[in-house]
């Protein structure tokens, strides 16, 4: 099982300081979200976990290994990440997109295995995107073409999966479908997936575990139970919550919310 | 539908019997009229003294070198504008060529002897000269866009700059050039294939069989480049390092092709913009096409600027920017 952990975490862009002293535990073959506000840090800890972005200080650890001292090759093997709203070149067919996916694994010039080929052809099916393998991924409609990004990073065939508000700019049908596609990859293969996500019944629905940021800091961390409460929220968020238990999902959910005057 | 790769193939083919077309046509066209029977006879060692003499030391290592340049050209435009995520990126715009432009003129004005003649050791120095003011050039642009790494939009607009200044210097240079140097220097600028002689392929040529067959090597690389840094990072590309070696590799091509034509402007735009519409963003198949596609253009360019004015000749490049021009405006006008 791959684990992903961060110790004494900090993080900045040039003199600004966003991220101070932060320790994290991802939990294995869980899906993990990460809520919080606008600038609160979330985008920028994940794109570091992923070593997107280069830390200030503090160590990342994958499997044990400090990812700054593990080649990222190696990296790529055991965790693939989805940028936020990534761009395809335009005329770039689906299978083409995907079969990038496998780039980890190719050298020089050789070709994709026939292990490769049954990657992206996996990647396909599972995405619903057999039918469209032949069409250029500009002329796919959003959730189609978030799904070839994700069947990318799934043909990539790793343990551990880091996308970054994988639903923002799809229509409530195709947020849905995206993260029922995630929820599947997690239950079937026992993959590690987390995100970072703005919808906070999304999170709690479909996440086993949720960390609520605020100004860098983890303001709290665990069950969806445990986090969606009105007394999180209203540090995090700055909201007055009302919140549930959907009855067909018997997970949190919030009904109404205000701002705190 | 066409499967790609048998479209390719295709491509290619057409593409090479294009070549083969102009470069006969080439051979035949001139002050003194070959025709292709007799250009077929001369190659078969049937022709006669001035024949051999005006098809094989005068004719065809100007087409060879014009081969050579459009092909370098527009593959240093394929790896910019995969690198940087610009179509608009070319190794003219980013100042590259200026900056090869800028070193060959002070090798002329300060380095050329007194009967204004180039010797051997020159023909060796002058690709080379360029070649470093072609990569102080780039030098600077990275220097200048960097920022927590490599970050392509500053690239672009830096080079933009550099490329402004550079030609005040070229300009402010050439004004202290004696009026004789100064239209030798002007017409070179605008693109002139001028080296075509035996000992400039010979010059040129074994960089070229290196560097082009190791851009296709790294085709993979620019695809996945293409996506940007943080998804090829992701994957596993070190894209810093990769966009560098790339960059160098694009310098190289172009400074190559400013010393032996001067500057050719838009070739490194226009070939791949053609290859993408006809094969797709693939690198694999994009880079061929474009190389044979900047050959031809180039080839072409050559053989309308040799003989339309005839005795006069018009620079290559200038043909090469007659042509695409229009063509540029037509890709802008049609994008969204």
């Amino acid at each position: 099982m791959t684990t992903l952990t961060a110790e004494k975490l900090t993080i900045g862009y040039e003199e600004r300081t966003i991220v101070k002293e932060l320790d994290l535990v991802f939990p294995s073959g869980q899906i993990t979200a990460i809520i919080g506000p606008n600038g609160c840090g979330k985008s920028t800890i994940l794109k570091t976990m992923a070593r997107l972005h280069p830390a200030s200080s503090g160590a990342i650890y994958l499997d044990g290994k400090l990812i700054h001292q593990t080649p990222t090759k190696e990296i790529a093997k055991k965790m693939a990440v989805l940028p936020q709203s990534p761009e395809a070149p335009g005329g770039l067919s689906v299978y083409e997109l995907i079969s990038y996916g496998r780039t980890p694994y190719l050298s020089g010039f050789s070709r994709l295995s026939q292990h490769d080929r049954d990657m992206v052809e996996w990647a396909l099916n599972v995405t619903g995107l057999t039918e469209f393998k032949n069409q250029a991924v500009d002329t796919l409609s959003g959730g189609q073409r978030q799904r070839a990004w994700i069947a990318m990073a799934i043909a990539q065939e790793t343990n551990l999966l880091l996308l970054d508000e994988p639903t923002t700019y799809l229509d409530l049908a195709h947020q849905l479908e995206v993260l029922q596609l995630l929820k599947q990859l997690n239950e079937d293969d026992g993959r590690t997936i987390i995100m970072v996500i703005h919808d906070l019944n999304h999170a709690a629905r479909f996440a086993d575990y949720m960390v609520a940021l605020r100004g860098g800091e983890i303001i709290n961390q665990g069950t969806p139970e445990h986090v969606m409460t009105a007394p999180v929220l209203k540090k995090v968020f700055n909201i007055e919550t009302a919140i549930v238990t959907d009855p067909r999902t018997s997970k949190p959910a919030m009904i109404s919310y205000d701002l705190i005057k | 539908m066409i499967h790609p790769r048998v479209r390719f193939k295709w491509v290619l083919l057409i593409l090479f019997a294009l070549l083969v077309i102009a470069g006969l046509i080439s051979l035949n066209l001139g002050v003194v009229s070959i025709s292709p029977a007799e250009v077929f006879q001369t190659f078969l060692g049937q022709g006669t003294q001035q024949q051999r003499l005006i098809l094989f030391d005068f004719r065809l290592p100007g087409i060879i070198l014009a081969l050579l340049v459009g092909a370098g050209m527009a593959i240093s435009g394929v790896i910019l504008q995969g690198i940087t995520r610009n179509e608009l990126a070319d190794p003219g715009i980013l100042g590259i060529n200026s900056g090869a432009g800028l070193a060959v003129i002070i090798y002329i004005a300060f380095f050329q002897n007194a009967a204004g003649s180039l010797s051997i050791l020159n023909t060796f120095i002058l690709p080379l000269f360029a070649f470093l003011g072609a990569l102080v050039t780039a030098g600077l642009i990275v220097i200048f866009s960097w920022k927590q790494g490599f970050q392509s939009i500053r690239l672009v607009l830096v080079g933009v700059g550099v490329n402004a200044g550079l030609n005040a210097i070229l300009i402010a240079i050439q004004l202290r050039l004696e009026p004789q140097d100064f239209m030798k220097a002007l017409i070179w600028l605008s693109g002139e294939l001028w080296a075509t002689q035996w000992q400039y392929v010979w010059a040129l040529l074994p960089w070229y069989v290196v560097l082009i067959p190791y851009t296709i090597y790294k085709s993979h690389t620019l695809n996945v480049l293409n996506l940007g840094a943080q998804l090829s990072t992701g994957l596993g590309v070190r894209s810093n390092r990769e966009r560098l070696i790339l960059l160098v590799l694009a310098v190289a091509m172009a400074g190559l092709g400013v010393a032996a034509g001067g500057g050719i402007a838009f070739l490194g735009l226009i070939a791949p913009h053609i290859a993408r519409r006809i094969v797709g963003p693939k690198h694999q198949v994009m880079i061929p096409v474009s190389a044979l596609l900047g050959s031809l253009i180039l080839l072409i360019a050559d053989t309308i600027g040799k003989n339309i004015l005839s005795p006069l000749e018009i620079p290559a490049g200038m043909i090469v920017s007659i042509i695409s021009a229009p063509y540029f405006i037509y890709l802008l006008i049609k994008t969204k």
